[in-house]
């Protein structure tokens, strides 16, 4: 394991990155955003870089959390925690069944298998408007309040949603590191082995896929209170396209490269749609050098940057010692 | 390029007060430019609106800076066409940029969240979108729309054509599943009912159906005198498209309710539209003086004819900004207010801004597609056979506006 | 009555969606590449026939110039870009191919505008043919018929003769080939060449049917998809079984629930994953 790779370093960066959003940016919304997108990316980044998952239907989990706090608080005004809970819940639920038809397959066969789940829950949300309010969505959803007080400033959503990170991203280092996500990784290494050691691989993989779904889901809900709207689009093949994506830009060996990954990712297409109309494009050939040259994503380079860093340390103080 | 993404360090508490009410709007000085803020859809599906609204906003932050002597800034943020883009876009622009003044929107879907986002903030937002809701029953203080709901594009193209094609008594429907595909659905119903005219059926299909055959063959099982299309943008393409291919042209009258106007008509090409009517918020050719002189505008300065995407942004963009000039500040409730009510030489001719729901009052057209031969030059794609205005009263239409 | 034709009608729609969905399986199965750039090839070729004719060229010339202007490019971009990624794991083909459908989309865009463009159905075949109440496009008929004779070409060039031998054999074995000659890279640049051009030419023969537009190409890939899931992964007549039950479905479901269409197709495409996992004629 690299030496950033551990879990004090992991926290301490999850932290810092915490810390200094509000001091890099000056869109309290963005901010809070890529946040909600870090710890969805990072349970993305459980199944692609400790189980060995591709999962294209991440989106149907983010797109479920939506849909639970928009239905859950426009409807019954049912409190927030509650909402969230469900939402927990419910995202676990949903992506045990999931799981559970596609592990079945392996490789691209998975790959195809989640996509095609992703649209067929499109159009369940779609086709039940009654529910999901179809295309327009379901407006109106409120934000949480603590002790009397609504969080409708954009920094104090922020500091709510930054504890949830904080709390997810800590229970993700901790997962990755237990027994579990040791043998996880045991799996994604060589599947064969591990069933041969007896392991039961496949309810290994189930849970995973649980636990990634449910905290997918959470950061669903959580993204409908910040903007305050369950639209259509969040359950859309899209959602899963860009979060796996974002898993890999991120580079699929650490989880804080999944916060670097989100961030980065929102980061760079805000900039760009300000610079170009066809900024998709530019986007495109983003993704394209990515996957040429920097196949360790972001994550990679920061290791490497260390790495030369340390060395370049550790190179004077030799000479140091010779003389 | 990049002015909005300050990389600046900014403390939190500093940017919390930055958002604070009491502090937003800007009161109008000479020295101080106006922000307009523009959220169209210039990436993703709808990106053929996006491009032309951007450039009917800029023309009407032009014209109205050089007739009032004030600096306008126009920024453009690009929607994507997805409502929680559009939402986080006008919350930036709202606490970044101070924008109050937001023109755009063409979904439903996108409109209805960035209006609910608009009275939020304390801004103001216009747009041309289609749902009923947006003056209807999600209505507020803030919204203002300038197309008609779809209880008038029905009403300004069905009630015609039933009097003009006295022996057609037979029409079939074919509806986008989704609340304004409802809306005109329903509203034509209405318009059979009380017209004796025999609905012979409906077909309902998905927002992102492209393929069209097997709703066409419902239809010509049912043997109507007249198709009427009720969905929009490339879906009603791709549906006349298809039905033409099925002969469907040679056998009954072919109407789109709700076209998109010149961008639709460039689209299919001539020899589909020929003899097939079209319902339309706006035309060039419409004989109105501030048309004209939006035609002309545009022709100097481009070289080509206004199409809905860039007449409706100018117009939306124009009412916004003279109701801020009159005003004296950008702030959303006062902008408002110098909205409502107001009467002024439209691109249709008289406009009025109904003060009860926020909804102008203005003609719906209905053209009908000239062949070839008969095109004076090559955007003369239809002849306006009909306009007026059709308007539910604000309770019917199910708005009560927060006082 | 109604049944029968939309039957008819769903054949038709499901001969274009196992022409979309062959050349997907073909690079899926061959090359183990996951393509999300195949509704691209779609999109190219329906812009390049659009362009042609918009400039005069007859329909018939420009069918065949854009299936193979979209091979030529595909083949380009296979050997300059996507040949050094096929070892890396299936997430960075999804990298590559989603970026370059980015790009292709947004080109689209730059080059032809935003507003999409229509096709006119070919000279000859602008008619319909009455079947009772019901007419049928002469054009689709058309398409129909190329899509069978293709099917039946591909079918024996990949099964009964040696260039479709060589082909099997190199997704089997790439050393092996190496000792025996062949020069597996070569093979793979004309099978992904192949397999887009495919998508190239279901985009031409779409166009008159259903115009252009930017965002034909994402439309195009989903359904792609569905009908290799179903098919199995790499079944040439799997992906016809799928392509025909897919068409027969959704043109059945605007007579019996219109609504539900389109998730009638996942439906049952979950059906048959849940009982067959490996697609209707799957053999991996």
């Amino acid at each position: 394991m690299h030496i950033l790779d551990t879990a004090k370093v992991q926290i301490c960066l999850a932290l810092a990155t915490v810390l200094l959003l509000p001091f890099v940016l000056n869109s309290g919304i963005l901010a809070t955003e890529i946040l909600i997108y870090a710890m969805v990316v990072a349970a993305c980044n459980l199944l692609l870089g400790y189980t060995g998952l591709l999962s294209f239907g991440q989106g149907i989990f983010f797109g479920l959390g939506t849909y639970v706090a928009g239905v859950l608080t426009t409807r019954w005004a049912v409190p927030i925690p509650l909402v969230l809970l469900v939402a927990v819940v419910l995202g676990g639920l949903v992506a045990t069944a999931v799981g559970w038809f596609s592990i079945r397959r392996q490789g691209v066969y998975f790959v195809m298998l989640t996509l095609a789940f992703a649209q067929m829950f499109y159009f369940l949300a779609y086709t039940f408007s009654d529910i999901t309010g179809g295309d327009n969505g379901l407006l109106g959803v409120p934000r949480p309040q603590i002790m009397g007080h609504v969080l409708d400033g954009p920094w104090g959503y922020y500091s709510f949603v930054a504890i949830f990170f904080l709390v997810i991203f800590a229970v993700l280092l901790v997962v990755t590191r237990s027994t579990f996500g040791r043998t996880l990784l045991a799996i994604r290494e060589n599947e064969g082995r591990a069933a041969a050691i007896g392991f039961p691989v496949r309810l290994f993989k189930i849970e995973a896929f649980a636990i990634s779904g449910a905290i997918t889901a959470l950061g669903g809900a959580l993204h409908a209170l910040l903007i305050g709207i369950a639209p259509l689009e969040s359950i859309n093949y899209h959602t899963s396209e860009m979060i796996l994506v974002m898993t890999i830009i991120g580079g699929s060996t650490s989880l804080f490269g999944s916060v670097m990954g989100a961030g980065f990712y929102l980061l760079l297409s805000d900039t760009l749609s300000v610079i170009w109309p066809r900024w998709l494009l530019l986007l495109g050939l983003v993704l394209v050098t990515v996957a040429l040259f920097f196949q360790r994503g972001l994550w990679g380079l920061v290791e490497r940057g260390w790495d030369a860093f340390a060395e370049r340390r550790k190179g004077p103080q030799k000479e140091a010692g010779d003389v | 390029m990049i002015t909005r993404r300050k990389f600046l360090a900014t403390s939190a508490l500093a940017s919390g007060a930055l958002a604070m009410p009491g502090l937003s709007g800007q009161v109008l000085a000479q020295d101080k430019a106006i922000t307009l803020a523009v959220p169209v859809p210039i990436s993703g599906a709808f990106a053929a609106n996006g491009k032309y609204a951007v450039i009917g906003a800029q023309l009407a932050a032009d014209e109205i800076a050089a007739a009032k002597g004030i600096k306008i800034n126009t920024l453009d943020l690009d929607t994507e066409g997805k409502p929680a883009t559009a939402v986080r876009k006008v919350q930036d622009a709202a606490e970044q940029d101070g924008a109050r003044l937001f023109a755009g929107g063409i979904l439903s879907s996108v409109s209805l969240a960035m209006g609910k986002e608009a009275e939020r903030a304390g801004g103001v937002f216009m747009t041309t979108a289609g749902a009923d809701e947006i003056t209807g029953k999600d209505c507020n203080s803030a919204t203002f729309r300038w197309s008609v709901p779809t209880y008038g594009a029905i009403n300004e193209t069905v009630r015609p054509l039933i009097d003009m094609l006295p022996d057609a008594k037979k029409w079939y429907t074919i509806t986008p599943q989704y609340v304004f595909g409802e809306g005109l659905l329903s509203a034509a119903k209405d318009v059979f009912k009380e017209k004796g005219i025999d609905h012979v059926g409906n077909s309902y299909h998905s927002l992102s159906e492209r393929e069209f055959s097997g709703y066409l063959t419902n239809a010509m099982a049912a043997q109507p005198d007249v198709l009427l299309l009720l969905n929009f943008g490339s879906q009603s393409s791709a549906t006349l498209r298809q039905a033409i291919s099925f002969g469907m042209k040679q056998r009954m009258t072919i109407v789109i309710a709700w076209a998109s106007g010149l961008e639709q008509f460039e689209e299919l090409g001539a020899d589909t539209c020929e003899g097939v009517y079209f319902g339309a918020q706006y035309w060039h050719e419409a004989d109105a003086p501030a048309n004209k002189a939006l035609v002309k505008a545009v022709q100097e300065k481009y070289g080509y004819n206004p199409n809905y995407s860039l007449a409706g942004s100018y117009i939306i963009s124009k009412l916004l900004l003279e109701a801020a000039v009159e005003a004296g500040s950008t702030d959303g409730p006062a902008v408002a207010k110098a909205l409502a009510g107001k009467k002024y030489d439209g691109l249709t001719g008289p406009e009025e801004v109904r003060a009860a729901d926020h909804q102008v009052l203005k003609d719906y057209y209905l053209l009908k597609g000239k062949s070839k031969a008969d095109m004076k030059d090559k955007d003369d794609y239809a002849e306006i056979i009909h306009s007026g205005q059709s308007f539910l009263d604000p309770q019917a239409a199910g708005c009560t506006m927060p006082s | 009555m109604i049944y029968l034709f939309q039957i008819l009608n769903g054949i038709g729609l499901g001969m274009l969606y196992f022409l979309l969905a062959a050349g997907l399986s073909i690079i899926f199965g061959l090359l183990q590449f996951v393509n999300f750039a195949h509704g691209a090839f779609y999109l190219l070729g329906a812009y390049l026939t659009y362009d042609l004719v918009e400039r005069g060229v007859s329909f018939w010339i420009a069918l065949p110039v854009a299936t193979l202007i979209v091979a030529i490019v595909a083949g380009a971009i296979e050997a300059l870009l996507l040949h050094r990624i096929y070892k890396l794991p299936h997430t960075f083909h999804i990298l590559v191919t989603v970026g370059i459908a980015l790009v292709f989309q947004e080109l689209a865009i730059i080059i032809w505008g935003p507003i999409g463009g229509s096709v006119p159905t070919p000279d000859g075949l602008g008619g319909v043919v009455m079947l009772g109440n019901f007419v049928y496009p002469q054009y689709r008929l058309f398409t129909i018929a190329v899509t069978a004779v293709l099917a039946g070409g591909l079918w024996w060039l990949l099964e009964g003769t040696r260039v479709g031998a060589i082909v099997r054999a190199g997704s089997e074995s790439a050393s092996n080939m190496a000792l025996l000659g062949y020069n597996t890279m070569r093979i793979n640049t004309a099978v992904f060449a192949f397999g887009a051009g495919l998508a190239g030419l279901a985009g031409a023969l779409a166009a008159p049917i259903r115009g252009v537009e930017p965002f034909m190409g994402a439309e195009a890939l989903s359904v792609a998809f569905v009908v290799v899931v179903i098919g199995g992964m790499g079944s040439y007549t799997g992906a016809l079984a799928a392509g025909l039950m897919i068409g027969i479905i959704q043109s059945l479901m605007t007579t019996i629930w219109p609504q539900g269409a389109q998730l009638f197709i996942y439906i049952a495409m979950a059906a048959v994953i849940a009982i067959r996992p490996r697609g209707l004629l799957g053999r991996v």
